[in-house]
């Protein structure tokens, strides 16, 4: 008895249904058999079956079912009939398994016993030209492990649908009277949930056993193809019927749900994305479908879906075209925003609609999109959703294009001076790389912004051929000096009787002559080269034929390689290299000085109050400010800006004769001798710092010895106090000769502050206060938070630990709360808390906000040991301390015995603990003074006119 | 049934752990009848040579005399005007067909169902010259994926165990991340215990114990760390350090510097280790790498509780978290210190985690090691 049995099942496929059996026959486990069932093909198929069974006699047999069936399910269940085989697997005459198959499924299920094991399926990409494979649910499969129940992991059968990447137990297919449902699609969707559903135990390994050979071109269907995916919907929704009966009758409610979120993420899709280019009756046809289905669905399942997946599914509900058509561009588009978007009481909903209606209740609670931070990301940080509204061509080489952009929240005002270009671009960026041409009329529409623009393409575009035969298509809109790009999505605008437009390539009409527009698989504009003529028939026959030989192997690594050293060009490994061995040989300038805070995010901090201090007291230097990201705001004019990691900013670096910096310059640039660097630092220490951090005491030598070499770096390290001594400096490895017992520069306005207010007995706020519209009357509180890494130092995102609306509805009559998120996080707050809690984090330097605010809230922040300079309230909030302190990073003193403010746990407890701010004040000022002798005894005011006298104008100089 | 097993080697005789386990397998499967031979490809320098006994029950043979000229890649214009390096990769590659032949030679006396277990991929690469038609080839790989991935072994095991009937690596997540990176012949099989005493260790010292080389992998400055946070709650006990290494000079200095001076023994490197154990009550490990860790093999075996960093697929394999020992996320001290902490204040706990080790650490006793095996030959007949 062969130890598995492989069922190949064929329907006029004579040609490759020899290969598929090879690959059993070439398994490395010797005992396998093949049998071959033919859904009486009209072809040659069964004669070749029967040609394989002569030649492997006993190995393969050929058997036909007597008419054909139209789908898989019989002749695979006839497969299981004739099998002789402990296990049996399936395999389609058009696919092949891997050689050692058979060996590791056999191995997996005589080791853990069990009825079911499964392997991973890798898609095989036959038309594509670098031989691409994706590998089916890789994430199911990453490890080996056992179930003993389908109940341990519903995803597998929710996401792994497929039958032939399995090794069942014959006697258990038998036993269970496992069979295929037969005059129905998607038959794998059933068998496979009744056999995960039924087995006794399921190991999943991880390795490749089934490589399932698809063509995508041949699915680029036309719309008339599409229509007949109705009769394909309909069989979908039945057999996700029979597996819901299936998962109920087994009370499997948990499955259910997964597989309900599965529905909404996935199957809707698939089918959402083609709807904008079908007809009314099939779009209602297709409703009445998945609404009936959609009925029946958990509303758990909604709780893990994205808020997208669940806006269509509400709107599909509706039978909302006009507002689901966007949400699904948007969906298939991530992160692009396709609705203008509606505000009511303080949130922000993705349409008007619906929300103020009689269950307005349920659609505010799915509309609300008020996290996803759409009204305070700037515009030029949101994709903006660009429909096309009409499109025209003369036949020969121009085109008239119209579109529409989405105004969210009417953000682009009606008085903006608006201009577009729109924009070609060769996807491959080769050489030759757009060609833009200027929008005609570009309106402002209240909430969209509409365009028309018209293109001679044929006289403009001039793509080089061949190698850049995709190109896409953006609209460049300038709105009041706001740059917004966008790509243009094709929607309902039918593309398929445009004409192919009139190209010259570079390469000469030989290669192309035609510019075919074509929606992109994620449905916007774009154009491909294409042939018409004869001759460039011809050659793109020549060129694809060729593209398989060994030479075009070549050609194409060739060009791969050249591609990756065009990268590498600007690559940081490149721009390091040049910094050694070129810039690094320039001279040093004496009196450069090279400024960075927070690794160019900020132009703040004790850089920023050294640099004031030399422009105050007039040294003579060339001041050099490093900034990150793209154009610089907020940073001083008088200095030269240069890009972080830009070549300028390496010369800088190569040159200057002083580095200061806050946090660390590249840790891969080597300082030379003759460049003095002051570290400044940023803050005092709670948490474990350097080689006192679990991670980097897990680091390998090498690791170890890069980051020593970094911080050796340090010339001068500023300290506040001998806590920073035994703390940071430790941490660091530094050498007690680098520490400067000056103090943080950033805290001589502090210093100062406390002074003035102590003198005079009274706060007097600044300008700030005004500029952030603060009501005199009531008290600043500011919450600065630090961040959160997990245990690689990966930074988790802010999520407000308390409700932030209920604060400003318990306390916003008292107290105006600035938030100010570290500079790793950010924060949107939702338009109901406006003028009781502001936004302060995109203010580039934190200390005028702790010299404004009359009480500090944080939970570990360092600027805790600043605002203690000011002898004002501080309130903690630890909301998780035990996982802080002790899980991941440690800390080096216990907070809770050393906070001088009150420490709590909870959102309430803040909240009572705010409300009675003024009696803590007091009860807390010793705790403060020891607080500050301890980790502040250095900042004396007096910290930026020591360094400046010891460096820039003392008796070195 | 008895079979032919060539276990094929960098050398016969190379002082480490590959070796060590050679000779203990060729020994259990020689015991169960069958015919072993161990095949070294070229001899060790004396310095690094491990002493054998006069009288193993199983043939040796040595392919090379002298250690072969190291291969090269010659590239480039460079490489190919090189003509004495041309020759002499010329000449070493006729004399690797030469050693095949001698393999040959050995290969075609066996019997059926005969079997090569290649140790090392160095090692392969004449295997891979010889004619192996009929006979099962078992490659190995005796270190972490991961160790394998920081070094051009794991290039050189994909290239040269992609054809193998089977690629044992120490641990079944060791093997997971081979299939992931491509190896589809993958398996495992784990290291056999090196002794098996008769009852656990009594646990009566107030001593934590650590045993292995003073180097910079075995992380014993990592271990001072957790063992400075947790010492000051249990004056009365030491932490003993067997073992010697270059790191020695730094590991006292840094000891000294977090005021350790009283508290730790450093008892150099030793032969029993086994006494050793028996004279703790805890194992504490706390290396940045391992592959299948013996030392913590040998610890549990004694019925020592043991303290571990979870650096390795082999370290999670041997300790159940909990049941059989207690391990700490890799580099962190405070952890492990929780660890050893919690170790020497609960008697009861040493006890039982103790008394779990003795008994789970059993799953890899010789026997059952020396059956597995023999069922991965018959199941490569299949």
């Amino acid at each position: 008895m062969p130890d598995v049995s492989v069922v190949v099942i064929v329907y006029n496929d004579a040609e490759r249904l020899p290969t598929a059996v090879q690959s059993v026959l070439d398994q490395t486990l010797h005992g396998v058999e093949v049998v071959i069932v033919d859904d009486c093909s009209k072809d040659r198929s069964y004669a070749v079956a029967q040609e394989l069974e002569a030649a492997h006699p006993g190995r393969v047999r050929a058997f036909r079912l007597p008419e054909n069936s139209g789908g898989c399910g019989a002749p695979r269940n006839h497969g299981i009939r004739q099998a002789t085989g402990t296990y049996v697997m399936f395999l389609d005459s058009d696919d092949v398994l891997e050689r050692n198959a058979c060996r590791n499924m056999l191995a997996a299920a005589e080791r853990t016993g069990s009825d079911l094991v499964s392997g991973m399926c890798v898609r095989v990409h036959l038309d594509n030209r670098w031989g691409k494979t994706t590998e089916w649910y890789p994430w199911i499969y990453s490890r080996t492990r056992t179930l003993e129940s389908i109940t341990e992991d519903p995803d597998l059968l929710v996401y792994d649908t497929l039958s032939t990447n399995k090794c069942y137990r014959r006697a258990f297919l038998l036993e269970q009277g496992l069979e295929f449902p037969v005059g129905i699609h998607y038959e794998d969707l059933l068998f496979s949930a009744q056999a995960y559903v039924a087995a006794r135990r399921i190991t999943l390994i991880p390795n490749h056993v089934y490589y399932w050979n698809v063509v995508e071109k041949a699915s680029a269907k036309s719309i008339s193809n599409r229509r007949h995916e109705i009769a394909n919907f309909v069989h979908r929704m039945e057999i996700h019927r029979r597996v819901d009966e299936l998962l109920a009758a087994k009370g499997h409610t948990d499955i259910k749900s997964a597989k309900d979120a599965k529905f909404l993420k996935h199957d809707l899709v698939l089918h959402l994305r083609d709807l904008p280019l079908l007809s009314d009756e099939y779009r209602q046809e297709f409703a009445r479908l998945a609404n009936g289905y959609l009925e029946g669905i958990d509303p758990a399942a909604y709780e893990n879906v994205t808020y997208l997946q669940a806006i269509c599914a509400y709107l599909l509900g509706k039978e909302d075209w006009d507002n689901l058509l966007p949400a699904a561009d948007a969906m298939t588009n991530k992160g692009r925003l396709t609705s203008p978007l509606a505000e009511r009481d303080g949130r922000v909903y993705w349409c008007a609609e619906h929300i103020d209606g009689p269950d307005g209740d349920e659609a505010r609670r799915i509309l609300d999109v008020t996290g996803q931070a759409f009204h305070t990301t700037p515009l030029t940080s949101l994709a903006l959703g660009n429909r096309l509204t009409s499109y025209e061509d003369d036949g020969r080489g121009t085109v008239t294009v119209s579109g529409s952009v989405v105004n969210p929240l009417g953000r682009i005002p009606a008085d903006a001076q608006l201009s577009a270009t729109l924009e070609f671009r060769a996807r491959r960026q080769i050489g030759v790389r757009s060609f833009s041409f200027p929008v005609a009329t570009v309106r402002h529409a209240g909430d969209t912004i509409e365009w028309t623009a018209t293109a001679d393409v044929a006289g403009t575009v001039r793509p080089l051929g061949i190698i850049d035969a995709v190109w896409d298509v953006r609209l460049k809109l300038n709105a009041g000096g706001t740059r917004l790009t966008t790509r243009v999505s094709v929607g309902g605008v039918d593309l398929e009787s445009a004409a192919r437009l009139r190209v010259r390539p570079r390469l000469t009409r030989l290669v192309s002559d035609r510019f075919a527009p074509e929606v992109t698989k994620k449905g916007n504009l774009s154009y491909v080269l294409t042939a018409e003529g004869a001759a460039a028939v011809r050659t793109q026959t020549l060129i694809s034929s060729a593209m398989h030989g060994r030479a075009a192997g070549v050609v194409k690594r060739g060009l791969r390689k050249a591609l990756r050293a065009r990268r590498n060009l600007g690559s940081g490994e490149q721009k390091v290299k040049v910094y050694h061995e070129v810039f690094s040989k320039l001279p040093i300038k004496k009196g450069t000085v090279v400024f960075e805070s927070h690794m160019g995010k900020q132009y703040s901090d004790s850089p920023k109050a050294i640099y004031e201090e030399m422009v105050r007291q007039g040294v003579p230097f060339e001041a050099v400010w490093s900034y990150a990201g793209g154009k610089p705001t907020g940073f001083p004019k008088d200095a030269t800006l240069v890009r972080r990691w830009s070549w300028p900013y390496l010369r800088a670096l190569a040159q200057a004769e002083f580095w200061v910096d806050n946090q660390g310059f590249p840790l891969a640039l080597t300082k030379r001798e003759g460049t003095t660097y002051i570290q400044t630092w940023h803050g005092s220490a709670l948490k474990r710092m350097g080689f006192h951090e679990p991670r980097t005491k897990a680091q390998g030598k090498a690791g170890q010895d890069r980051f020593q070499a970094a911080v050796n770096r340090f010339d001068h390290f500023l300290i506040r106090s001998e806590h920073d001594a035994r703390t940071l400096a430790k941490g660091f490895r530094l050498r007690d000769e680098v520490l400067l017992r000056t103090g943080y520069p950033r805290n001589d306005a502090l210093v100062e502050a406390h002074r003035a207010e102590s003198q005079s007995g009274e706060r007097v706020r600044g300008p700030l206060a005004a500029e952030l519209g603060i009501d005199p009357e009531k008290k600043v509180l500011l919450y600065a938070p630090t961040f959160r890494a997990n245990a690689d130092g990966a930074v988790e995102g802010f999520e407000f630990p308390f409700d932030v609306e209920e604060f400003a509805e318990r306390l916003g009559d008292r107290f105006t709360l600035l938030v100010r998120t570290h500079y790793l996080n950010s924060v949107s707050l939702p338009p109901s808390v406006a003028g009781r809690v502001i936004d302060v984090s995109r203010h580039h330097d934190i200390t005028p906000l702790l010299a404004l605010a009359d009480g500090l809230i944080t939970d570990y922040s360092s600027v805790m040991f600043d605002y203690s300079v000011l002898d004002r309230p501080m309130l903690f909030f630890a909301y998780d301390y035990e996982k802080y302190a002790t899980d991941i990073r440690g800390t080096y003193f216990d907070l809770k015995e050393k906070a001088p403010g009150p420490v709590v746990a909870t959102a309430d407890e803040l909240l009572q603990a705010l409300a009675a701010f003024d009696e803590a004040d007091a009860k807390y000022a010793e705790a403060r003074q020891r607080f500050l002798t301890e980790f502040g005894e250095y900042d004396r005011g007096d910290a930026a006119r020591q360094i400046v006298e010891k460096f820039f104008t003392g008796s070195r100089k | 049934m008895s079979r032919d097993i060539f276990i094929v080697s960098n050398s016969v005789d190379e002082l480490g752990g590959v070796t060590t386990w050679s000779h203990q397998m060729a020994g259990l499967l020689t015991d169960r009848g069958h015919r072993v031979h161990i095949v070294g490809i070229a001899p060790v320098a004396e310095e690094i040579r491990q002493k054998l006994p006069q009288d193993l029950p199983y043939a040796m043979t040595t392919l090379y005399d002298t250690h072969p000229p190291k291969a090269r890649h010659l590239r480039g214009i460079k490489g190919r005007l090189n003509a004495p390096e041309r020759r002499r990769q010329a000449a070493r590659r006729a004399q690797m067909r030469a050693k095949a032949e001698k393999l040959n030679e050995l290969f075609r006396a066996a019997g059926p169902g005969a079997v090569v277990i290649v140790t090392q991929v160095w090692a392969m690469e004449w295997v891979a010259l010889a004619d192996t038609k009929g006979l099962g080839v078992i490659g190995m790989s005796h270190e972490s994926f991961e160790a394998s991935q920081k070094s051009t072994r794991a290039d050189r095991v994909r290239r040269h165990y992609r054809e193998v009937d089977r690629l044992l690596v120490l641990t079944p997540e060791d093997a997971d991340l081979w299939i992931r990176a491509g190896m589809e012949n993958v398996g495992s099989m784990p290291n056999p215990l090196p002794f098996m005493p008769d009852s656990p260790a009594p646990r009566t010292e107030k001593v934590v114990a650590s045993v292995g080389r003073l180097a910079f992998e075995k992380g014993v400055d990592l271990l001072l760390d957790a063992w400075a946070d947790a010492a000051p709650h249990h004056p009365d006990w030491v932490l003993r350090i067997y073992g010697a290494g270059v790191e020695e000079p730094a590991l006292r200095a840094h000891a000294a510097g977090l005021g350790l001076t009283d508290s730790v023994e450093w008892m150099g490197s030793t032969d029993d280790v086994l006494g050793a154990l028996r004279g703790a009550s805890v194992f504490a490990q706390a290396s940045r790498a391992e592959g299948f860790p013996i030392t913590l093999l040998e610890a549990m075996a004694a019925g020592v509780p043991v303290a571990a960093f979870d650096c390795a697929p082999g370290v999670r394999e041997i300790v159940a978290h909990g049941e059989d020992g207690l391990l700490a996320r890799l580099g962190n001290t405070m952890e492990l210190a929780g660890h050893l902490d919690v170790l020497m204040s609960d008697r009861a706990l040493r006890d039982r985690l103790g008394d779990n080790a003795f008994r789970s650490v059993q799953r890899y006793s010789s026997a059952e090691i020396t059956d597995r095996w023999e069922e991965l030959f018959s199941f490569l007949e299949r």
